[in-house]
């Protein structure tokens, strides 16, 4: 099983060391050559260099900068092959998500159970601890977009184009607006969220059989 | 060699705002161009410091949400649409025809006529704001099918069309009368390899107009269609299929929005290190890779919609570091041993831009990664991004270019010392603007959101955003006084008060009607001024 938010913080690790440097180098270049290149007053100092170009520094640079790019893009493309892979790979728990204007509403096929937001009311996704989730998505109206940030995932939900994909939640617990929508989609955008909640899987099997009655998590 | 331009002569101008409207002289039409879409910026920017006002603490106080939808979606739609492209479009207009030699602009009605369109297309969309319902509130990319009748009645959205579509065809025009202008009327040994470095970057620029802003157009129109009469973007795949059409225009435009201002940076570094541009060639080649690569990465806005190919746009999206670090390498090398003038508002501006646009570029190649682009996408993070490449980026070029080229049109110098309280204000504030977006995103705070939960912990950081823009403003301030008390009191600049090295600078100041009334110095490279002075040295 892949833990989307474990890959997604490796490759972040990798890519943000990379980009503070690329800035904190331009940085001193660009502050150090100002200072040491600074003319006097008067336009006083030694005459600029006549120097315009320098093609065979500048064709060894390409080539590095072109190892770089081939680095960065190896490393995305293992990970992105891991989550994307994930994100087809066979679930345990079946979960259909529909997002419509400003409500989501969770599904659990089989047990017939179907937990609907509203408007005033924030609805809350139950699943399983460390089990393979796999989600239906689905959009009714608009584009919607389902994220859990602490999940590092987002996927579109565009009517007419359902998606699935699979998550693992590895930690049991209760995220008040743990899952938002991102893609603007009018007017109560902002408040089309929902809770999360993580719990053992005998308390979510317990709450599949309770028809969804009992309140999950109570057991956990 | 200006008679070389026309054996008919140039008509002369005519005074009074009438005059002005009907202006066919490059340098009138540039002017006023820049003008209106400088207008447009700060129209812009005062809806961005409404949502930062509103932003500043959780619940409503100072719009609705209705409101702010209208204000996010006009700021995005006005900045792009009125303010960067066509003031992009104008520093060609007015500096082209002067950069390599010629007396006038081609095709100068057709220019006059895209001046009209983006003013009216900047009304129209603006109008809006005066109807019962309200602006568009589609945000500036307006997805089908939120866009689509149903969902987004107002009329306001179908005037905003109108806008859209007229200031698209105004920059589709503008950009032709300035490929036409470098194509057939460059002055006698202005090869195109000798063209300055400003010159090649409105190139760039205008051919990623005419290839891409089409796809806005047909966009555009189609979804007015589908407003009034349906049957367009119906098939389930019509609303990807809106997507790959807006972004074909979507990406290429930010490099639109840009590259004239790396061209003006460019300019403004050699110019105030005494030294030519380094490694013009490369720069030239790095330029027109830029601009190939930027007509295939438009996936990468689509990386969340599991219907693109995401490795191939994350190829290409990384790749841009290649040609965007030759820009740099030529922009430090021209800096090392040069002799710089550092007091100078024009090379800050450009200094700043270096800096900053490394913090747009480079969570650039962040988020052309796929894995990472999942979790930050539409979020604050991304806010944050494309502000450091289009404010960080374009905004501080376009000042660099205004105190570049502010001597050549006006004849007048601005004050230095305001220039440089300008500058640092902008940076402080800008960066205290943007750089907790980054925080806020990773932390989950999507975009486009009128309100936030006060659980969710995100005031503390809107704060510091609100009270950067206000600062941002303040900086405006300081330019526009700036402005007012140099055109009060004028200090004549003279024709060439830089030391610079293009040919607009062996002209007086302001150009007269036909630019070059003397015989043109020899043009042997893309710094002919400089030419001069190192054979007298």
């Amino acid at each position: 099983m892949v833990d989307t938010r474990h890959e997604y913080d490796r490759l972040a690790g990798l890519y943000l060391p990379i980009a503070a440097g690329v800035v904190l180098l331009v940085l001193v270049l660009v502050v150090g050559f100002a200072v040491r290149y600074r003319a006097g007053e008067e336009g006083a100092g030694r005459a600029p260099s006549r120097l315009a170009s320098a093609p065979r520094a500048e064709a060894l640079y390409v080539l590095a900068l072109t190892a770089v790019a081939a680095f960065l893009l190896w490393r995305t493309f293992t990970v992105e092959a891991r989550v994307d892979g994930a994100a087809r790979a066979r679930a345990s728990v079946l979960v259909d998500v529909t997002a419509a204007k400003w409500h989501w509403t969770f599904a659990y096929p089989g047990a017939g159970i179907v937990v609907r937001g509203s408007d005033a009311r924030r609805p809350t996704l139950v699943v399983p601890a460390g089990r393979a989730i796999g989600f239906r998505l689905a959009s009714v109206d608009v584009i919607h977009a389902f994220w859990i940030p602490s999940r590092r995932f987002k996927r579109d939900a565009t009517p007419g184009l359902p998606t699935r994909f699979t998550l693992v939640f590895p930690r049991t617990g209760t995220w008040p607006n743990g899952g938002e929508c991102s893609e603007y989609c009018g007017l109560h955008h902002w408040q089309m969220r929902f809770d999360v909640r993580v719990v053992a899987p005998a308390a979510f099997a317990a709450w599949l059989r309770s028809g969804g009655t009992t309140v999950a998590g109570a057991a956990a | 060699m200006s008679v070389a331009a026309g054996a008919r002569p140039l008509p002369r101008p005519r005074r009074g705002v009438l005059g002005t409207l009907a202006a066919t002289d490059h340098k009138a039409l540039g002017a006023g161009l820049f003008v209106t879409a400088f207008a447009f910026f700060l129209a812009a920017g005062v809806l961005a410091l409404l949502m930062r006002s509103e932003l500043a603490q959780p619940g409503m106080q100072i719009v609705s949400t209705q409101g702010y939808d209208e204000l996010f979606t006009l700021h995005g739609s006005t900045m792009f649409y009125l303010f960067a492209t066509p003031i992009a479009m104008a520093a060609g207009v007015y500096l082209v025809p002067l950069q390599i030699g010629a007396a006038r602009l081609a095709a100068p009605r057709l220019a006059l006529a895209s001046w009209w369109m983006v003013i009216a297309g900047g009304l129209i969309m603006w109008m809006g704001f005066l109807t019962e319902q309200g602006a568009a509130d589609v945000g500036w990319y307006a997805y089908v099918p939120l866009s689509d009748m149903p969902n987004s009645p107002s009329v306001g959205t179908d005037y905003w069309i109108v806008g859209v579509i007229l200031a698209a065809l105004a920059a589709i025009a503008l950009s032709a009368c300035i490929l036409a202008t470098i194509v057939k009327l460059r002055a006698p040994g202005m090869t195109m390899l000798r063209l300055p470095v400003f010159a090649w970057t409105m190139i760039v620029s205008c051919l990623m107009v005419v290839t891409a802003f089409p796809a806005l157009v047909v966009a555009m129109a189609l979804l007015l269609w589908q407003r009034q009469l349906g049957h367009v973007y119906t098939l389930p795949s019509g609303p990807i299929d809106y997507q790959h059409l807006f972004w074909f225009f979507g990406h290429p435009v930010v490099y639109v929005v840009f590259f004239p201002f790396v061209g003006a940076v460019a300019e403004a570094i050699a110019t105030f290190s005494g030294r030519r541009w380094f490694g013009y060639r490369p720069f030239v080649l790095s330029l027109l890779a830029f601009a190939a690569l930027s007509m295939s990465v438009w996936g990468h806005h689509m990386f969340t919609t599991d219907s693109v190919e995401n490795r191939y746009f994350s190829l290409t999206s990384t790749a841009l570091l290649v040609p965007a670090g030759v820009e740099y390498f030529d922009a430090l090398a021209t800096m090392c041993r040069g002799r710089i003038r550092l007091d100078q508002p024009a090379l800050l501006f450009a200094l700043g831009f270096l800096v900053l646009f490394a913090i747009g570029g480079t969570t650039g190649i962040f988020v052309g990664s796929p894995p990472l682009d999942y979790h930050v996408t539409d979020s604050y993070f991304i806010v944050a991004h494309f502000h450091y490449t289009l404010f960080g980026g374009s905004v501080m070029g376009l000042f660099s270019a205004i105190y570049l080229w502010w001597p050549k049109v006006t004849g007048t110098l601005l004050r230095r010392s305001l220039g440089v309280w300008h500058f640092w204000l902008t940076v402080v504030g800008m960066n205290l603007t943007f750089f907790p977006m980054f925080f806020l995103g990773w932390n989950g705070m999507p975009r486009r959101v009128a309100d936030y939960p006060p659980s969710s912990g995100w005031q503390p950081l809107n704060v510091v955003a609100s009270a950067g823009a206000w600062l941002i403003a303040l900086s405006l301030l300081v330019f526009l006084a700036n402005v007012a008390v140099s055109l009060r009191r004028r200090v004549p600049a003279g024709p060439n008060p830089w030391g610079a090295q293009t040919l607009e600078w062996a002209t007086s100041s302001p150009p007269p009607r036909e630019n070059f009334p003397d015989p043109l110095p020899p043009v042997r490279s893309y710094a002919p001024l400089l030419d001069l002075r190192e054979e007298a040295a």
